[in-house]
């Protein structure tokens, strides 16, 4: 029984493994890229064309990530996991959007605090998290 | 879509985890196919179709 339930909850998916590691490695380098980018703005005081390389470093893993996703999906050889991740980005992109609408709207006409852009990308990976478990529940 | 895999699978005595195995899909596919949630493709209709020496009509349900 315990072996059948460890069995169920782990993947031996091959393609996920590969997404799964590459994603953590694109984390990790998203980490040092910001904080390269942060303190070498602040440390160098860079000027010119340096300036807008060193703001765009930590955007980089974040398209890479993107790009991540897309070849996942072109790995993947199980149709229904696919239709399930593509239906958890889609619930992601969703959610997002009308959030940030909602906010946007709020911002101009209720004078609410802006949005730091930067905040979309973990609100977008939030709600891919939380339509992926809505996802699954449903196919229960 | 309704379908007959439980029970050729049950024919067969086997898990959902044998018959995942032999489509090379995971278990949650399977149990999803059986439970009508979701609809296979094309190729994997055919590709159960072969493993049970049956035409796709035989076994999944046109509800219309």
């Amino acid at each position: 029984m315990e072996r059948r339930l460890i069995a169920d909850c782990k993947t031996n998916n091959p393609a996920v493994w590969r997404f799964t590691r590459r994603f953590i490695v694109l984390s990790l380098l998203y980490g040092a890229l910001s904080g390269l980018s942060t303190y070498g703005l602040l440390l160098w005081h860079p000027t010119g064309i340096v300036i807008w390389l060193l703001a765009i470093l930590p955007a980089l893993p974040i398209a890479g990530a993107v790009l991540l996703t897309a070849r996942y999906m072109a790995e993947e050889k199980d149709e229904f996991q696919s239709a399930v991740l593509v239906q958890s980005l889609l619930g992601g992109i969703g959610a997002t959007l009308v959030v940030i609408i909602v906010w946007g709207f709020l911002e101009n006409y209720a004078h609410f605090r802006r949005l730091d852009i930067l905040m979309i990308w973990p609100l977008y990976l939030a709600f891919v998290g939380i339509s992926y478990g809505l996802v699954k529940a449903r196919y229960k | 879509m309704k379908n007959r895999l439980r029970v050729l699978r049950a024919e067969r005595g086997w898990s959902q985890a044998d018959l995942a195995q032999r489509l090379e899909v995971s278990r949650q596919s399977v149990n999803a196919i059986e439970t009508g949630k979701f609809d296979p493709s094309l190729p994997l209709a055919f590709k159960l179709a072969r493993l049970f020496e049956s035409s796709i009509e035989a076994i999944f349900c046109d509800e219309n």
